[in-house]
């Protein structure tokens, strides 16, 4: 490779994040050819703008895990037992807020723990293993709730709901919530000692070990991220619909793993991105909104979201030539 | 004045069960010297170096002493510590991190929130590269280490030593299953090395690498010592010559 060829390509590290936008703007364009009359309308944006952070804030956080080489399948299960922690104190407690937002995290942080101590203390596949804990924690919230709908309508008249969720002229309160978490967590991947701890976790941990970094502490964080995203999820999302069902994690599983490979993360570790994560949570939020506005069956969703998983990865290995395993 | 070997082995033996993998080691190592550490397969190489980096214990006769100091319950922790620092063939770098990222591993400079310096580490990274010798163009600090060469990689791994204040630095095989061009720009990284004033233990099956780039030359056969002198004036040929005694005379008894 010669160095005055070099100057037209894009930094390595930028690549995958530069295939995710590439990626979605040409969807975009596809869903303006196909339906004017919705995608040229601010009615569409604002939907999508309603539901995105929810699955990038879920979404950042398993750009972590995946990428210090391990997986977490239990994050849907997780968000409805701290939601039923938050739910539940604030019933017991007359809506204290402070006391159930530190109950519903420490929840969500004790989930992580338990998937991270299980992963690297016994040497247990973390795909079985959140496999297994994410149907425990789905139960133990049936368990303990019983089928119970907690309905908040007092909440429409607080002031934390429109700080969490309200809206700022047409956009969504939860969207700058996105950005600010998206901008430290972006910051700690990419530029702290602990990012690159995660990376090397996931791309060679003995070279990791033998220069004195403790990788088994470092995974262990990763699970516990995802458990304390996993609960502001439900926080979020409790406030935003002023109920709390056991179901409410349900939507997310599936979706939100697409938009982490679709935003560049590799399945093999050792690589991520966080931006590449919100463009890709972004592409598969527009395909579920976007399908329906379109006035299409919903089950063509499922169709969309095939096309665009097999398509993003293609691209993202044309580009970086290292996602194909 | 005499100069003080940085580690020196008195009477280290090394047994699994009634098996001697060392028996009776006497050994000094220098500063600023390249000892070439050569043997067959079994002849005792790793399991010196390994006690030596501290990850194997000798039996309980033998004493490893360290700038004039016997040292007790030695581990590789505090080998570091005492600047002794091993670069392993294979397991030392993660291949997608960028080159100064793997140099800096596990010792980042930090402001004090734990953010990365980037700036620092690349400059120094790039200081490092050209004080052992890197040649290519192609690559700066920001490369990702998958894009390199075997022996670039190895550079990488032995840049990193002369960066952490190392006196000894142990290298086990740098140059096995390597092309020509590249193990010769090992030996250079090896000989900028010792330019930079560190020590070297070389380990090495090729025994043209190993006369190449020694001050010294440490023969080991089924765990001991069969020759330990200078190189001198000895030629390759002379140093081929002397291995093969040292292997005939296995053969015969």
């Amino acid at each position: 490779m010669s160095k005055s060829k070099k100057g037209f390509l894009v930094p390595e590290r930028f690549k995958p994040v530069l295939g995710a936008f590439i990626f979605f703007v040409f969807m975009i364009g596809a869903f303006i050819i196909a339906s004017p009359e919705v995608f040229l309308n601010v009615g569409i944006y604002s939907a999508v703008f309603l539901s995105l952070p929810l699955f990038a804030i879920m979404g950042m956080s398993l750009v972590y895990v995946v990428a210090a080489g391990e997986i977490d399948l239990s994050f849907p299960s997780i968000i409805p037992l701290s939601g039923l922690a938050f739910a539940w104190t604030m019933q017991q407690s007359d809506l204290n807020l402070a006391l159930s937002a530190s109950f519903a995290i420490g929840v969500g942080v004790g989930c992580g723990l338990i998937n991270g101590l299980l992963v690297t203390k016994l040497g247990l596949s973390s795909l079985i293993t959140t496999l297994g804990t994410n149907f425990t924690f789905f139960g133990l919230t049936n368990v303990l709730n019983n089928g119970a709908v907690r309905s908040f309508e007092e909440f429409n008249d607080h002031r934390v709901k429109s700080i969490l969720v309200g809206s700022i002229g047409p956009m969504p309160a939860q969207m700058f919530w996105m950005a600010a978490i998206a901008l430290v967590l972006g910051m700690i991947f990419h530029r702290h000692k602990f990012g690159l701890h995660v990376r090397v976790a996931g791309d060679n941990p003995e070279a990791g070990r033998a220069m004195g970094v403790n990788i088994e502490r470092t995974k262990i964080l990763c699970f516990v991220l995802v458990g304390f995203c996993a609960s502001l999820v439900g926080i979020f999302t409790i406030y935003l619909l002023s109920t709390y069902f056991s179901t409410m994690g349900e939507a997310y599983l599936l979706p939100t793993l697409a938009a982490v490979f679709v935003g560049g993360t590799a399945l093999t570790g050792g690589k991520g991105t966080i931006g590449g994560m919100v463009i890709g949570a972004s592409t598969i939020v527009f395909i579920q909104t976007g399908v329906v506005a379109a006035g299409l069956d919903g089950h063509w969703t499922q169709l969309g979201f095939g096309l665009v998983i097999v398509l993003s990865l293609l691209g993202h290995r044309k580009f970086s030539g290292r996602l194909s395993r | 004045m005499d100069i003080q070997p940085i580690v020196k082995l008195v009477n280290v033996d090394k047994s699994y069960g009634n098996v001697y993998a060392l028996e009776d080691i006497n050994l000094d190592f220098y500063p600023g010297e390249i000892v070439s550490l050569v043997g067959d397969n079994g002849a005792g190489k790793s399991t010196l170096t390994k006690i030596i980096s501290g990850t194997e214990k000798p039996d309980e006769n033998g004493q490893i002493i360290v700038d004039n100091q016997v040292v007790t319950n030695w581990s590789s922790a505090k080998a570091r510590a005492r600047g002794i620092e091993t670069v392993y063939q294979n397991r030392a770098l993660a291949e997608q991190q960028t080159i100064y990222d793997n140099v800096f591993l596990g010792r980042e400079i930090t402001n004090r929130f734990g953010f990365v310096d980037r700036k620092r580490e690349i400059e120094e990274t790039e200081t490092l590269m050209r004080k052992i010798g890197y040649t290519s163009k192609v690559w700066t600090p920001l490369s990702s280490v998958d894009k390199l060469s075997g022996g670039e990689r190895q550079g990488v791994a032995i840049s990193r030593a002369i960066l952490f204040e190392s006196r000894l630095v142990i290298l086990d095989e740098p140059t096995s299953a390597m092309a020509l061009t590249e193990a010769a720009e090992v030996l250079d990284f090896v000989s900028n090395l010792k330019k930079a004033g560190k020590s070297v233990i070389f380990i090495s099956h090729n025994p043209w690498d190993a006369h190449a780039v020694a001050d010294r030359f440490v023969i080991l056969e089924r765990g001991k010592i069969v020759f330990d002198g200078p190189k001198g004036s000895m030629s390759a040929d002379d140093f081929i010559a002397l291995l093969h005694k040292f292997a005939k005379k296995d053969i015969k008894s």
